[in-house]
């Protein structure tokens, strides 16, 4: 690819710019003085994939919507392609947040448009499979993949959700090469990009305003209807008058929101929707205390934990360049469902240094003589399926000491031995192709010479928790719903089981991992469940 | 075989939790300093030893045992990478630490009887083998979680980033004088 650090990119495509002359209303709440209260139709909790759509849905349905978001606005202008600042102001810990034993690193977004401001662009719709396994044994009504169909055309509409027509990268291309090499089936992804310049820096906030994040596309339109976004606000709890939710307390966190100031925001709402993902929902529901009976909340919270292998090619690969994900396989995804060993999904991550060198996981001569070589190195990613074995059930959200979520996910041998699946069938890929070396993501591997002895090389490896290095950029479940109390939080509307006026409407809905990457699979559900409470509103 | 690994990972637990109660305790008996060192806004004078010590054996080849202007430009990234940590995540970070700086636990886990200032390249890459092979759970935690951070820390830095090959992103318009970007071909 040719070296786009001789690229100079304009940056008059921020919506933002024009908050003034599109008169939206947007509070920084790191700068108020005094305790803030407010009163709508609907509080939103979060402005990701779930609540920017539900934000979008009820706005334009007439209803007074208010966005709280804990992270800060940042927006294309900002944005610059450098790791450090993105890191530290569009992801949740600044990258740091992991599982309650260290055993997986957690990638999720922390800025006004969530996680679908650094997302990849990877759009799938709900695998058939998983709708129905949802509708046959966790009480699911409503979500088949004919009465879904048309809720994820609406968002694919919306959100220009296509097939990626340019060339794959060389990062892609080798897992399309090897797929076809060794005879499993793979396919081109679809992403909801408009004007892509196929640039490669999806997870450091677009610069160019080509991905249709809900920063750029459901918030402006949500603005635009008089939504009122607050940012910096981070929601301690539901606020309560008997078994109603009557909205949330908020406080006002410091410019680089890691403390708090000290000023509340107190919002009274008809309605109640939490959106803050499947870590932070169902810690807000925990610190408020809500009714749960059945001690649901938090419960089968899922990662689709990830795992890799990186490898040397004699040809350039500029990892770091090029639209992320363009090919995935789902050859060993499906090939049960619930039993058996865990399926999981082949893609690729882009490899900016600092990322690549985290995924490395390795010290000394193994990592830097590697990361000489990193324009000459491929990833490939196994995303685990959890969820649907008995072997597989997720972690559990809780509190910390000071109130703040921790998931409770220790990987057991059911994944781990996924894990080193993985790695074979990663490894054997990529010697397929012609890789020079390749190495599994495993603290005491390296890099091997051959796939004979890679082979035999992780057969002696000792995959265990911190060893392997796991990772997940898909946090689902946690608040699933479903018909039966016993086991869900919320009903096939999202709507809390034991408060009126509360509903959950974000990934933390799905009572199994997805199978697929998660943003298409919130965008659809929030249109279906937010559509149907805007009508029940003007009932 | 899967009794034994059963029984295994439960004496683990027991080492993990021994020696996080023993280096917990180097905080409370005041081995531990609980200030900043001088010019870090994060890290305590022994994080600044310990990583001074580390950084060459991790970032191998990149860093030599005696560029003290290359060490100290680490540690100060790497102190700035937990300013961008969430404040959990960064005492977390110090918990690990501690392990690693009480004399004590320090000996006991990484067989390195003297103080970090004293490891030669060879004691401190040996140290961190002993870590990452240990069988207890929680030296190979506080291995990965320093190894990260130490690597982030290094290749956040942009002029280190550019060794690998790659040559850095784009420019943003306002990043540069706009007859500069004409010449160069503006894209939207």
């Amino acid at each position: 690819m040719t070296d786009l650090s001789t690229i100079t990119l304009g940056s008059n495509t921020d919506p933002y710019n024009q908050a003034a002359e599109r008169g939206w209303d947007m509070t920084d709440a790191s700068t108020l003085t005094s305790t803030l209260e407010l009163e709508a139709d609907v509080v939103i909790v979060g402005t990701g994939a779930g609540g920017g759509t539900a934000a979008e849905t009820l706005s334009k349905a007439g209803l007074s919507v208010v966005l709280l978001e804990a992270g800060p606005l940042k927006t294309s202008s900002q944005f610059d392609m450098q790791e450090r600042g993105a890191y530290r102001d569009l992801y949740q810990e600044g990258t740091g947040r992991g599982t309650k034993d260290g055993g997986m690193v957690i990638l999720q977004g922390r800025s006004v448009g969530g996680s679908t401001t650094v997302n990849w662009t990877t759009s799938f719709r709900t695998p058939p499979e998983t709708l129905k396994f949802w509708a046959e044994h966790m009480g699911v009504t409503g979500c088949s993949v004919e009465e879904m169909a048309p809720y994820f055309e609406h968002m694919e509409k919306r959100l220009n959700i296509h097939k990626w027509p340019q060339a794959p990268n060389n990062n892609n291309v080798m897992l399309q090469r090897a797929a076809e090499k060794l005879g499993y089936p793979w396919a081109t992804i679809h992403r909801n990009v408009r004007g892509c310049l196929n640039l490669g820096y999806c997870g450091l906030g677009c610069p160019v305003d080509a991905k249709q994040s809900m920063l750029v596309t459901t918030i402006p339109s949500a603005l635009d209807h008089k939504a009122k976004l607050i940012h910096r606000a981070r929601v301690v709890r539901v606020l309560r008058e008997g078994d109603v939710a009557i909205g949330v307390e908020a406080e006002a966190l410091t410019p680089n929101v890691r403390g708090t100031t000290g000023q509340k925001i107190t919002v009274r709402a008809a309605r109640t929707i939490l959106a803050g993902g499947a870590i932070n929902t169902p810690a807000i529901l925990l610190r408020s205390n809500v009714p749960d009976p059945h001690g649901r909340v938090g419960k089968r919270t899922f990662l689709h934990p990830t795992t890799l292998s990186m490898a040397i090619y004699d040809q350039p690969i500029d990892p770091y360049y090029g639209a992320p994900q363009s090919i995935y396989s789902d050859h060993f995804q499906w090939q049960n469902v619930d039993t058996g060993p865990v399926g999981f999904k082949l893609e690729v991550p882009p490899l900016q240094p600092a990322f690549a060198a985290g995924f490395y996981a390795a010290a000394g001569e193994e990592i830097t003589q590697s990361m000489d070589q990193l324009d000459h190195t491929q990833c490939m990613i196994a995303l685990m399926r959890d969820g649907f074995h008995e072997d597989s059930q997720g972690g559990a959200a809780e509190l910390g000491d000071q109130g703040q979520p921790v998931l409770d996910y220790p990987l057991n041998d059911y994944l781990l031995e996924g894990v080193r699946r993985a790695y074979n069938v990663m490894l054997e890929m990529q010697f397929a192709t012609g890789a020079k070396s390749a190495r599994p993501a495993h603290k005491q591997a390296k890099h091997y010479m051959s796939w004979k002895e890679a082979k035999a090389a992780v057969a002696e490896l000792d995959v265990a928790v911190h060893k392997a290095t796991v990772g997940s950029a898909h946090v689902m479940g946690g608040s699933a719903m479903g018909t039966d109390p016993k086991q869900s939080v919320t009903d096939c509307d999202g709507k809390f089981h034991h408060l009126d006026s509360l509903y959950v409407m974000d990934g933390s809905l799905f009572p199994t991992s997805i199978g697929a990457n998660p943003q298409l699979s919130i965008y659809g559900l929030v249109y279906k469940l937010s559509n149907r409470l805007a009508s029940q509103f003007k009932a | 075989m899967q009794t034994d690994r059963r029984g295994f990972l439960k004496l683990s637990m027991v080492g993990a939790a021994a020696l996080s109660t023993m280096s917990a305790g180097a905080t409370l008996s005041g081995c531990t300093s609980s200030g900043p060192a001088s010019g870090m806004k994060h890290l305590r004078p022994e994080d600044v030893e310990l990583l001074r010590a580390l950084t060459p054996a991790v970032m191998k080849g990149k860093v030599a045992p005696d560029d003290a202007a290359a060490i100290d430009e680490t540690v100060r990234s790497f102190d700035t990478l937990m300013d961008d940590l969430s404040p959990p995540v960064a005492a977390g970070v110090h918990q690990a630490f501690d392990v690693l700086s009480f004399p004590p636990t320090r000996a006991l886990t990484t067989g390195q009887w003297s103080a970090w200032s004293r490891a030669s390249l060879e004691d401190v890459e040996s140290a961190l083998g002993r870590l990452r092979d240990s069988s207890i759970g929680l030296l190979n935690a506080i291995y990965a979680a320093a190894i990260r951070l130490i690597i982030s820390a290094w290749y956040l830095i942009p002029e280190n980033a550019l060794t690998t090959g790659y040559p850095g992103p784009p420019k943003k318009l306002a990043e540069v004088a706009p007859a500069a970007a004409a010449a160069e071909g503006t894209m939207p």
